[in-house]
């Protein structure tokens, strides 16, 4: 088997590309991670998309970006997991590598919901629940995570303003990364004081949608970051007859699974991004991950630990992304090992990176090495 | 959402309207959503099961960014009712929000839930209420 490499990395400022067709978008991204990476010849390219279709009319993206870049005769593939597509597109291209049938591969995760109104947008959100049995009824995620947050703060008798923390720590993250959407520092009275979303959740727990394109390039020879363990789970339990609702199934098996394979504990992370879609899942991913106990992440923060969960500000600050977020997620953790501008060096040479399809429907969790 | 599928309602009929469930015939565990293989006993021996129409208020959310269909109706009152052997996410109608509390006795009603359009179909299925 062969080791697999982050040879290149690139990413775009999230936010509003109206300019930027899809293709274009993940096209321009692609070329500089290729750059990046010394233009290694790649003989497929992986795209994470969650709204190609429904916000761009368009299937088969991985085609129109190669025309884009005309990479003729490459092998396309889309990988679709809803927002967690980009997790899963890492996963696919990583085990494409591995398996020794590519020397180097592309992944680029693109997304562009600022295409269609904010309630179409929650039109294509809601396609991640089951669309028989919750969609249907109105259901979307956000109501999902709002009954998870009240059974959390609940059982673990938190009160709102501490899960309120979460969002203050991300803008604060965020505020200095060039390439999140929300870069400005908020108070806790700022995240009170939103209007409420679904109780108890509010604006400020919800990460914003926002267009975006992220690109890497991985190869079986020496590059930025070497990639030490990666595993996918889903969990089947339906969300109405989850035994628990204050813990992510698939987060916490895809880290158990992906730490084994890198032979690392909680202990060696130093640094990790997780997919806070809303803000109770960012507590509940990084307690799965075990950067935190169970029920214990919330006192952590109350007690001011240094936590170095989401220095990109995550999908609160940086944006939600949708596909695209598991690629950024790569790129953030990357750069931040190596201390690449905008990110500070962290102390130590492991990242985590946990990218999540729906309401804990599918995870995958990624170990980079230096 | 714009224009809904026919079939695709037509077929769910029996969950909408009567909360038909499937029950492992070996084992009796309940799956609502069905199953098509037991994932406790391994059967694929199954029947269907008709939930009961009372039960109790586990959780719920007052929804108030709603997709499309749901425009006139905001806010959606979201909640998480347990029907005998399962949980069942759905609306809650009829209700104050500021009054309902985890654990009251909730019941089925039948609903219209989405009108698609002014051509479109007319479509039903269950939602609850507090029991009176």
């Amino acid at each position: 088997m062969q080791d697999v490499w982050i040879n290149g990395t690139a990413m775009a400022q999230t936010g509003r590309h109206y300019g930027l067709n899809a293709d274009e978008m993940a096209a321009r991204v692609l070329e500089e991670a290729l750059k990046d990476a010394g233009y290694p010849e790649i003989e497929a390219l992986f795209v994470a998309s969650a709204t190609a279709e429904q916000a761009d009319k368009q299937q088969m993206l991985g085609a129109y970006i190669a025309s884009r870049l005309g990479l003729d005769k490459i092998a396309t593939y889309r990988v679709e997991n809803a927002d967690g597509s980009g997790g899963a597109a890492l996963m696919a291209a990583a085990m494409a590598v591995r398996s020794g049938l590519y020397n180097c591969v592309g992944v680029v995760g693109v997304d562009k919901p600022n295409d269609v109104l904010s309630n179409q947008q929650q039109d294509i959100y809601s396609t991640a629940t089951d669309a028989v049995y919750e969609r249907y009824f109105g259901v979307t995620p956000a109501a999902q995570a709002a009954i998870m947050a009240k059974i959390y703060l609940a059982k673990y008798e938190y009160k709102y303003e501490d899960l309120a923390l979460w969002p203050v720590l991300m803008h604060k993250n965020g505020a200095s990364n060039p390439y999140a959407y929300m870069r400005k520092q908020a108070k806790v009275e700022d995240v009170l004081e939103s209007e409420l979303v679904s109780d108890p959740l509010r604006l400020y727990d919800v990460g914003p949608m926002a267009d975006g394109a992220a690109a890497v390039v991985l190869c079986n020879k020496k590059g930025a970051a070497k990639l030490l363990g990666m595993w996918t789970s889903t969990s089947a339990i339906p969300f109405n007859n989850r035994p628990d609702y204050d813990v992510l199934y698939s987060a916490r098996e895809a880290a158990e699974r992906a730490y084994r394979m890198a032979g690392i504990t909680p202990r060696d992370v130093a640094t990790a991004e997780v997919h806070d879609s809303y803000s109770i899942f960012g507590v509940l991913a990084a307690e799965a991950l075990g950067l935190a106990p169970r029920g214990g992440l919330l006192a952590a923060l109350k007690s001011g630990a240094d936590l170095k969960v989401n220095l990109s500000g995550g999908l609160k600050s940086r944006g939600n992304v949708m596909g695209a977020t598991g690629v950024y997620q790569a790129v953030e953790v990357v750069w931040q090992l190596m201390g690449k501008s905008p990110f500070k060096r962290v102390d130590g040479s492991i990242g985590v990176v946990h990218s999540m399809g729906g309401v804990d429907k599918v995870s995958t969790v990624m170990v980079l090495g230096l | 959402m714009e224009h809904e599928s026919v079939p695709l309602y037509w077929r769910n009929i029996p969950a909408y309207y009567r909360l038909v469930a499937k029950r492992c015939k070996k084992c009796g565990e309940v799956y609502y959503p069905p199953v098509v293989k037991c994932t406790k006993c391994g059967s694929a021996e199954l029947e269907d099961y008709q939930l009961p129409h009372e039960g109790e208020l586990v959780e719920f959310t007052v929804l108030r960014s709603v997709p499309t269909d749901f425009l006139k109706q905001k806010p959606l009152v979201i909640g998480l009712v347990k029907l005998g052997p399962v949980k069942v996410l759905g609306q809650i109608v009829d209700a104050m929000p500021e009054k309902l509390k985890p654990g009251q006795r909730m019941e089925v009603v039948f609903r219209r839930v989405v009108v698609d359009g002014k051509y479109g179909l007319v479509m039903y299925g269950y939602k609850f209420r507090p029991r009176p």
